[in-house]
C-alpha cells in the first residue's frame, strides 16, 4: 500500500507560511493592544477573540461568500491581482491567518502587559526611540511568549479542520491538508491510510508542544 | 538652572487632589523630596523626565523650554538628558550589567565611560551577570550606574534605596554623596527617610497633598520643630500593657522594638497600630562606642 | 510637639526671661507664675530662632523624672525647685503615682512606692518638686 505524503507536506507547509505571516502581523497588534487607550479597544479585543468561539464552519462559510468570484471582494480581488482564494492555497493561509490570529496575539499580548512599564519608561529616558526600545528591550524579555504564540498559531493551523473544508474543498496539492485527508480516507473506510496521517500529526504535534514547554522551563531558571 | 512651575490633578486614594509645584533648582543642587507616599513627589519627577505631562505650568532646563501648557511643548523623554532611577530600578533583564550600561551609553562617548563607571560603583565583578542574578544593593549600584552612563545633565532618583537594608542603606548613601560631590550633577531625590536626606541633600522640599509645604537646609527643617528634644523617632504602637501605676509601650522604630514607659493618661489615647513620635532629650542618652 | 491633647506629659505655660548661650549650647530661664525655671538645651539662638527673650514657651517634663522632698535643706544642685500640694496617691507595687498642684497647675510624679513610704506622703502636703535642668523640654505654638 502506497502513503499519499503529498497532505502532510502541505499541511505543514501552510502551517509554516501561515505562522511566518501570522508572526508579522500579529506581534506589532499585539504590542499596540497592550499599549493603546484606544476607546474602541474592547471591540479590537473582541473581534480578535471570536475564532476562539465560533464554528469553525461559520468563518468559513463567511470567508467562502466573500472569496467567491461573485461577490465583490473576491471579484475585485481576481480583476485587479488575478489572485482567487476560493479552493486554492492562498485563500487557505488567508482564512489560516484570521483563525490562528488569537493563538498568538493573546500569549504575547498578555507578555507585553506584564512587562513592568518602568523598562520601557528607563529606555526612553536613556534617549531610545520606541522602534528601538521595542526591538532591544520588549521583544528580547517576552522571548516565552513569542515561543509560545508562535508554536500555538502553528499547532492550531494543523490541526484546522472545519474552515479548510468549507473554503479550500478538497484539492491535492492545493487545499488537500492532513486533517481534511483523514476524514476523507476515513470515508472511504481506508483505516490504514487514515491511522498514517493521523499517527503522524499526533506525533509531531506532541513533540512541538513538548519542546515548546522545555524551552519555556529552561528560560525561566 | 530648572525652573518648574507646574499643575496637574492627581488621582490619590482619597479622592482627586492638585499637584502644585512652583520651584527653581541651581545647577549642582541636591534636592530631596520629602513626604508621605500619595502626595506627588514621584508625579513631580517624572513630569520632569518627561513620562508623564503636566495639566498646566512651564518646566526650563537651562534657558531651554522642556514643557509649555500654552505653547504645546513637550520634549520628550528622549531628548531631556535625565538620568532617572526608577523605584524597582528598571534593569533590562535580557542585559548583562555590562550591556545594560553599553544600552545607556550615548552615540559619541567612548567606551571608557562604561568601564570606568563599573569600576566606580564598584560592579566591575557583577558587568557579564543578568540582574536577575544580582541582590539589591547591587541592582542600586548598576541603577545608579546606567542613569549616570547617559552622562545626564540632571539626576532622578525615586527613593533609591528603599528596599535596603540598612547597613548597605547607608553604604550607597556615602557613594552617592560622593559621586555628586566629584560630578556636581543636579540632583532631585525622593526619599522618606529623615537620615537620608539630612546625609545627602543640600535643600529639602517637604511635601503635603501636591504642595511644597516648607523647605530649607535638613537642619532648618528638621530640627527647628516645636519641641528642643533632639531625638525623634517616629514608630508605631505593637502593644499597651499596664506596668503598675504606668503602662509599657511596646513600639516598633525602624526595626527595632523597644518599650518606654507611660503615663495611663498618655496611653488612653493611643491603640494598637497608632503612629506616635518618641522623643528624648540630648542629655539621656548613653553612649556606647562600637569598636 | 504636634501630640495633641494636654494630659500627655506635663506642661507649664511660661514666658523665656533670660538666656545663656554658649556655642552649643543654651540655657534658658523660663517665667511660670512668678518662679523661674531652668533649661538646657543642645540649641543655639542662630539654630532655633524661638529662643529669645519674652517668647512664650511650654516647659514639659516626663512625669518619671519628677523628684518630691519634705523639709529639703542644705544646697543641691537641681536648679528646679517648685511648692506643690498632694492631690493624689495611685499605690503600685513597685511604683507609684502622685497628683499634684503647682499654683492651680495640675501635674504627675511617678516615684517609687518605697519612697512614698518613708516620706509618708499623704493627700494635701505641701512637698517641693525638684526637676534637672537636663530633663525640661520647651515646646512653643509657631
Amino acid at each position: 500500500m502506497s502513503i499519499d505524503l503529498a497532505p502532510l507536506v502541505l499541511t505543514f507547509k501552510l502551517a509554516a507560511v501561515t505562522t511566518a505571516i501570522l508572526f508579522c502581523i500579529g506581534v506589532p497588534f499585539a504590542w499596540w493592544l497592550a499599549n493603546t487607550r484606544f476607546r474602541l479597544k474592547p471591540i479590537v479585543e473582541a473581534l480578535v477573540a471570536m475564532p476562539l468561539v465560533l464554528p469553525p464552519s461559520v468563518l468559513g462559510f463567511y470567508l467562502l461568500l466573500a472569496f467567491s468570484p461573485e461577490h465583490w471582494f473576491g471579484h475585485w480581488l481576481d480583476q485587479a491581482i488575478g489572485l482567487r482564494l476560493a479552493f486554492s492555497f492562498e485563500g487557505l493561509v488567508l482564512a489560516s491567518v484570521i483563525f490562528s490570529f488569537p493563538f498568538l496575539v493573546h500569549p504575547i499580548q498578555a507578555a507585553f502587559q506584564n512587562l513592568p512599564p518602568s523598562l520601557a519608561e528607563a529606555a526612553a529616558v536613556l534617549g531610545k526611540s520606541r522602534w528601538q526600545t521595542f526591538l532591544r528591550v520588549l521583544l528580547p524579555n517576552i522571548k516565552p511568549a513569542l515561543l509560545s504564540g508562535a508554536v500555538l498559531g502553528f499547532a492550531h493551523t494543523v490541526g484546522e479542520f472545519g474552515v479548510v473544508l468549507m473554503i479550500g474543498g478538497n484539492l491535492p496539492n492545493q487545499t488537500r491538508v492532513a486533517s481534511i485527508a483523514i476524514y476523507d480516507e476515513v470515508e472511504s473506510l481506508n483505516y490504514a491510510a487514515a491511522n498514517v496521517y493521523a499517527g503522524t500529526l499526533f506525533v509531531i504535534s506532541f513533540v512541538i508542544l513538548l519542546v515548546v514547554y522545555l524551552v519555556n522551563r529552561r528560560a525561566l531558571k | 538652572m530648572i525652573q518648574v512651575n507646574i499643575q496637574r490633578t492627581l488621582h490619590g486614594v482619597q479622592g482627586d487632589f492638585d499637584l502644585n509645584v512652583d520651584l527653581d533648582i541651581v545647577e549642582g543642587e541636591f534636592v530631596a523630596l520629602f513626604g508621605p507616599s500619595g502626595v506627588g513627589k514621584t508625579t513631580l519627577l517624572r513630569c520632569l523626565a518627561g513620562l508623564e505631562k503636566p495639566d498646566r505650568g512651564r518646566i526650563a532646563f537651562n534657558g531651554s523650554v522642556w514643557f509649555d501648557a500654552q505653547e504645546h511643548t513637550h520634549v520628550p523623554p528622549q531628548e531631556r538628558h535625565v538620568g532617572y532611577m526608577f523605584q524597582d530600578y528598571a534593569l533590562f533583564p535580557n542585559m548583562t550589567v555590562r550591556g545594560n550600561l553599553e544600552f545607556a551609553r550615548r552615540k559619541g562617548s567612548s567606551r571608557q565611560r562604561v568601564d570606568e563607571l563599573l569600576e566606580l560603583m564598584d560592579i566591575a565583578e557583577l558587568q557579564h551577570r543578568k540582574p536577575n542574578a544580582l541582590s539589591g544593593g547591587q541592582k542600586q549600584r548598576v541603577a545608579l550606574a546606567r542613569a549616570l552612563a547617559a552622562e545626564p545633565q540632571l539626576l532622578l532618583l525615586d527613593e533609591p534605596l528603599s528596599s535596603l537594608d540598612p547597613t548597605i542603606r547607608s553604604r550607597l548613601q556615602d557613594e552617592i554623596l560622593q559621586l555628586h560631590q566629584r560630578m556636581g550633577i543636579s540632583t532631585i531625590m525622593v526619599s522618606h527617610d529623615v537620615g537620608e536626606v539630612y546625609k545627602l541633600a543640600g535643600r529639602v522640599l517637604v511635601m503635603e497633598a501636591g504642595h511644597i509645604v516648607r523647605q530649607g537646609s535638613p537642619a532648618e527643617v528638621f530640627s527647628s520643630g516645636q519641641t528642643t528634644g533632639k531625638f525623634r523617632f517616629t514608630g508605631e504602637v505593637l502593644g499597651i500593657e499596664p506596668m503598675d501605676v504606668m503602662e509599657a509601650l511596646t513600639v516598633l522604630v525602624g526595626n527595632q522594638i523597644v518599650r518606654v514607659a507611660a503615663m495611663p493618661d498618655e496611653a488612653s489615647n493611643l491603640h494598637v497600630g497608632a503612629r506616635v513620635m518618641l522623643v528624648s532629650k540630648a542629655f539621656n542618652p548613653m553612649i556606647i562606642a562600637l569598636e | 510637639m504636634q501630640a495633641g491633647p494636654h494630659n500627655c506629659m506635663n506642661k507649664l505655660p511660661g514666658k523665656i526671661v533670660a538666656l545663656e548661650c554658649n556655642s552649643h549650647m543654651s540655657l534658658v530661664d523660663v517665667a511660670v507664675e512668678g518662679d523661674t525655671f531652668t533649661a538646657t538645651l543642645l540649641e543655639t539662638p542662630e539654630q532655633s530662632p524661638y529662643l529669645k527673650i519674652d517668647q512664650p514657651v511650654t516647659l514639659m517634663f516626663k512625669e518619671t523624672e519628677v523628684s518630691l522632698a519634705k523639709n529639703l535643706s542644705g544646697l543641691i544642685s537641681l536648679r528646679n525647685r517648685f511648692p506643690v500640694v498632694v492631690q493624689g496617691i495611685e499605690r503600685g507595687a513597685i511604683m507609684s503615682a502622685i497628683g499634684l498642684d503647682y499654683r492651680g497647675h495640675s501635674l504627675a510624679c511617678v516615684i517609687t512606692t518605697r519612697a512614698v513610704d518613708r516620706l509618708q506622703l499623704a493627700i494635701g502636703d505641701q512637698v517641693e518638686a525638684l526637676v534637672k535642668a537636663n530633663e525640661m523640654v520647651l515646646s512653643y505654638e509657631h
